[in-house]
């Protein structure tokens, strides 16, 4: 009976372990993958680490991570290490409570650390605008800036901020193992308070500092959400370009950055607990300890001459760090540069360089997840972006609301390049305040194996027969659109009968069980892998699936005979953009046919320049050694008379838009 | 031998509006051996803590050779401490240890120039070496601190604060962790070492074996107050109040009348005794140790009790007498059974006479003889971390 239960516990355990650490393993094995599939396994390769070296955003964001990283963990180390001696210093009483206060940051949600501080620094850049206006006005000497955004220093102001709890925490105990005398024993020898602190505190509570910065460090390099909310939209760390990179899908790139950011952590975490256990065991045993190499070679150089040496060593690499600071953050600030804002690979990054090559002109990628995160991040005025591309319904809803800035044709000439049926659509009909970027159609994806006969009607999402393989696309607009199109209404309509008609036929469908759940990334892995029959997504996507297929998988796409939606993500430079002509410059770039070919290839969304959409399948050729299959240049670029079953979105009213929140929360999940 | 080398003058402290230290008046000769004598509390810990610079007093003035040193910080003071815990560096070895003081570089001004100026490797090692021999740690150089023994690290202790050549060192309970035997040792080991370096030793203990055994000079503190100042020979002989009397050995405290000089009254009875100048018909404290008394057959004594209970002592017996109701305490080498009716004599020479003080009728009554004794145990237990935890809230 005991034994069992033993078995019982230790089945219990191993769950728990395989449960914490097959996702882990799953992503580290994947990003070996040779295909790009996070589903399909298509052979060893470290490819993805090779794509991953040259992905410049990720390199950017790295070498931003590191750097606020190693900044925030010296500048907590020394600030939390005085502040922990400072609190010794106090009564009991006092000291307890402040220990306390320290854990509460520690203790309490990133998201609520991370939004007050974003609320703080935008109220503090409030303040400090009126401050310099003032300031500024009363004399000329000095020239304060007036507007100060979120960027780079407010992301290390906030590393710095959560990063002294941790550092107190690791340093108050080796502060109360300390004979309190020591301090005033040294200063009895003669030692003024700092060079007792050099030469008893510190070397007291060294392993606690260094305990306490590692934790920090790791603390920084993981975090997202506080980095989130506080790094404003012209820096990322390597986590948030990650989290943008999921908005089109995870590839294996991303699993082989975070295998390389899992190492890190582990390894980081490993050396703090193998320092402690060590200390420990060296704390219990009275045993002489043998110095480790670092000592031997400490007591080997502590001769006068090699101390000359060790400090000179110290010193160049001080001098060098600081220089490299200084090159890096002036190089930035010299240059001319563009801040643009669009969607996780979304971009062949090679013609980042190219135009950077080309104009001197310094691009500041960024991307975002969805439109709506993006309409929030302008909104709460946290972002200083020049162009961003949001997709057609969005920029109605940005023109509705007087955010954008009217373009100078005149400086993008490559828009005369543009094919006619994409300019002067709905979201911007004179066409005074968009560049199109990329378009695309919605339609029916399946696996041809998992039905019975070819699908050409929406009315295979809500077909019994499908029961538990239809995957729903957790987007109401979508979904809802679909819905509209098979019953013969307008994407667009507002009637609120017709609206209800449409949830009425999902809803149904969804109580007969017909759908297997409500996915958007989740899409890939399972119809790659031949885990759905049925879903509705992107054409360029759809493109990715098949590419990715698992044997016995046959995926096919269709815009079905009712018609279907077609989207444009279009290029827009913000109001008061700082950059207005680097923007202009830059949209006039990614207009270009080259970049539009690039483009195209890289992603597999149309695109909307004329010559391009023309050349691509002679440029495939000439790529691949091959010829381009008609029906995937089809797929990728619907022709004409397939456009136009399809309708644009355009920004529904607001009463509309609650009513369509409104059903898809019925709707449940 | 009578210079006076640091004074204390009408020095007060007060820690959150509680009086500490109150009205200090004391100097200290050179090469004298001084003790501050207390229990748990009574001030000699911050008195040392002033002298040592860690405390400034709140009112006063801190003399040295004369000249004001209040706001001198612990680190321009010639004078070092050895800690109550030894507070040795455990991160430094028994060498480095020594050699702290010296490694410190010291501004000096020469020529109306600040320089720093450190003392040459070779005079370290020279200096380093000649204080462990003094202190009989010869060979131990490499030592870690954690592999020394208690008595080994009060050595090292005693050696890091000596070979900055202090003209005062300050030793603040040193011994207070140590058990019996070694505090013997180390007890000659200081005074060998005060003699032998010709300097002025400033010692604090509750001790006050201790004390009289190595002193020249004791400071009797209490509630922040000196309560007497004197020879070890004056202070017990001559204790001035019921309070030094009972901390400094045992007595026998009893209520008393001075009639004229040389006679005063107690159990009804008159005694002769050598003290003179009180008013007449004052009431006294009357001090009888118990190692004067002679017991005498009962018919014999000039006052007669009942042996309450004895305890063997090794050299003598702590023999409780019950007189009427009062109960001494009297230390003899004869056995005499509980129960047995004795009685004894009081010479001229055994009987001191101190003035009434708030201290009168708290002490010297042995009715709850086995008590008192487990509370001094338990003072001394408490002492140890007590008296560190003053500064503290």
């Amino acid at each position: 009976m005991k034994k069992q239960s033993r078995v019982g516990s230790r089945l219990l355990v191993g769950l728990m372990f395989l449960f914490l650490y097959l996702p882990i393993f799953l992503l580290i094995i994947f990003s070996f993958n040779a295909g790009d599939s996070s589903a399909v396994w298509k052979g060893f390769s470290l490819h993805w680490y090779t794509e991953l070296f040259q992905n410049r955003l990720i390199m950017e964001s790295l070498y931003i991570t590191l750097l606020v990283s190693l900044l925030a963990t010296a500048i907590a180390t020394v600030a939390g290490t005085f502040a922990a001696i400072g609190l010794y210093s106090l009564s009991k009483r006092k000291r307890d409570a402040l220990l306390v206060v320290n854990d509460i940051p520690m203790m309490n949600a990133d998201i609520v650390t991370g939004v007050s501080l974003c609320l703080f620094f935008v109220a503090f850049f409030q303040g400090w605008g009126s401050f310099a206006r003032w300031f500024n006005g009363m004399q000329s000497v000095v020239e304060l800036p007036a507007r100060l955004t979120l960027g780079f220093g407010s992301l290390l102001l906030a590393h710095v901020a959560f990063n002294i709890p941790y550092v107190i925490l690791n340093v108050a105990p080796r502060l109360r193992q300390m004979d309190k005398n020591l301090v005033d024993a040294a200063q009895d020898l003669g030692c003024t308070w700092m060079q007792a602190f050099w030469r008893v505190i510190l070397p007291e509570i060294k392993p606690g500092i260094v305990s306490g910065a590692l934790i920090a460090f790791t603390m920084s390099v993981d975090d997202f959400i506080i980095s989130y909310f506080t790094a404003g939209s012209s820096t990322s760390t390597l986590a948030m370009t990650i989290y943008g990179m999921t908005k089109r899908r995870i590839t294996p790139e991303i699993n082989a950055v975070s295998t390389l950011l899992f190492l890190t952590v582990l390894t980081l975490l490993v050396i703090v607990n193998v320092r402690e256990a060590r200390q420990e065991r060296r704390a219990a045993s009275l045993e002489p300890r043998k110095l480790t190499w670092l000592e031997r070679l400490a007591v080997r150089t502590s001769t006068p001459g090699w101390r000359w040496v060790k400090r000179g060593a110290g010193a160049a690499m001080g001098c060098a760090f600081v220089a490299a600071v200084v090159f890096l953050t002036g190089a930035t600030s010299a240059r001319p540069v563009v801040n643009v804002c669009s969607w996780g690979e979304y971009i062949d990054t090679d013609l980042i360089t190219q135009f950077e090559e080309e104009t001197g002109i310094r691009v500041n990628y960024q991307t975002v997840e969805s439109n709506e995160t993006l309409y929030s991040l302008l909104k709460s005025g946290g972002a200083d972006y020049d162009v961003v591309v949001p997709s057609d319904y969005m920029i109605a809803k940005l023109l509705e609301e007087d955010m954008l800035e009217e373009l100078d044709y005149g400086n993008i000439p490559n828009f005369s390049l543009i094919d006619e049926r994409f300019k002067h659509l709905s979201y911007d009909p004179e066409n005074r305040y968009t560049v199109p970027y990329t378009w695309g159609t919605l339609g029916i994806i399946y696996n041809a194996n998992a039905v019975e006969e070819e699908i050409s009607s929406w009315s295979a999402l809500y077909d019994s027969r499908y029961a538990g393989e239809v995957l729903l696309i957790n987007n109401s607009r979508d979904a809802l659109g679909a819905a509209l199109m098979y019953l013969g209404y307008s994407v667009n309509t507002t009637d609120e009968t017709e609206i209800r008609e449409a949830f009425a036929l999902i809803s149904d469908a969804n109580s007969r069980g017909v759908f297997q759940g409500k996915v958007m990334d989740e899409v890939f892995q399972k119809m790659e892998g031949g885990n759905a029959a049925i879903a509705t997504y992107y054409a360029g996507d759809y493109l990715s699936m098949v590419e990715n297929q698992a044997d016995g998988v046959d995926l096919a796409f269709v815009i079905p005979e009712e018609g279907s939606n077609w989207f444009v993500d279009a290029m827009c430079v913000l109001k008061d953009a700082p950059h207005k002509a680097e923007a202009e410059a830059w949209i006039n770039f990614i207009a270009s046919t080259e970049a539009n070919l690039a483009n195209m290839d890289y992603i597999w969304y149309a695109s909307p320049n004329k010559e391009a959409l023309e050349q691509y399948p002679a440029y495939y050729e000439e790529m691949y050694g091959e010829p381009l299959d008609q029906e995937t240049y089809e797929i990728m670029a619907a022709p004409p008379e397939v456009l136009e079953r399809c309708e644009v979105y355009e920004n529904l009213p607001g009463e509309t838009q609650r009513l369509y929140s409104r059903l898809w929360v019925e709707l449940g999940s | 031998m009578s210079k006076k080398l640091i004074s204390l003058a009408d020095c007060c402290v007060a820690f959150d509006g509680e009086l500490v230290l109150d009205h200090i008046n004391l100097y200290f000769n050179d090469s004298e051996f001084l003790t501050l004598l207390g229990p748990s509390g009574c001030g000699k810990t911050t008195t040392l803590r002033i002298i040592g610079g860690f405390l400034t007093p709140t009112s006063g003035e801190v003399l040295f050779d004369g000249v004001r040193i209040n706001d001198i910080p612990p680190n321009l003071r010639q004078i070092n401490t050895v800690f109550q815990r030894y507070a040795l560096f455990p991160h430094l070895n028994v060498f480095e240890n020594v050699a702290f003081g010296l490694r410190v570089p010291k501004t000096e001004t020469v020529n109306g120039r600040k320089r720093k100026v450190k003392v040459p490797e070779e005079e370290i090692r020279e200096r380093v070496l000649e204080m462990l021999e003094v202190v009989s740690l010869k060979g131990f150089e490499n030592r870690r601190i954690t592999e020394l023994s208690g008595g080994q690290q009060q050595r090292v202790a005693i050696a890091r604060a000596l070979v900055n050549r202090p003209k005062v060192l300050l030793l603040d309970e040193p011994l207070g962790a140590l058990d019996l035997r070694l505090r013997k040792d180390m007890q000659s080991e200081l005074k060998r070492i005060q003699q032998q370096l010709g300097i002025t030793f400033i010692y604090v203990t509750h001790d006050q074996e201790e004390a009289l055994a190595m002193s020249d000079t004791i400071v009797v503190m209490d509630q922040g107050k000196i309560q007497q100042i004197g020879t070890p020979e004056d202070i017990y002989n001559e204790p001035k109040n019921a309070f030094v009397a009972d901390f400094i050995g045992e007595s026998n405290i009893l209520d008393g009348v001075m009639h004229e000089d040389f006679v005063v009254e107690f159990f009804n009875r008159k005694f002769k005794c050598l003290d003179k100048g009180f008013a007449p018909m004052e009431p006294v404290d009357v001090v009888i140790r118990p190692e004067d008394i002679d017991i005498v057959p009962a018919e014999k004594g000039q006052l007669r009790g009942t042996v309450a209970s004895v305890t063997f002592k090794g050299v003598h017996y702590d023999t409780i007498v019950d007189f009427k109701g009062f109960k001494w305490l009297i230390q003899t080498t004869d056995f005499h059974p509980e129960g047995e009716t004795i009685g004894i004599i009081l010479n001229p020479d055994d009987i001191h006479i101190m003035r009434k003080s708030q201290y009168s009728g708290m002490f010297g009554d042995y009715s709850s003889y086995s008590e008192e004794y487990d509370e001094l145990e338990d003072v001394s237990l408490l002492e140890e971390d007590g008296e560190g935890g003053d500064e503290e809230e």
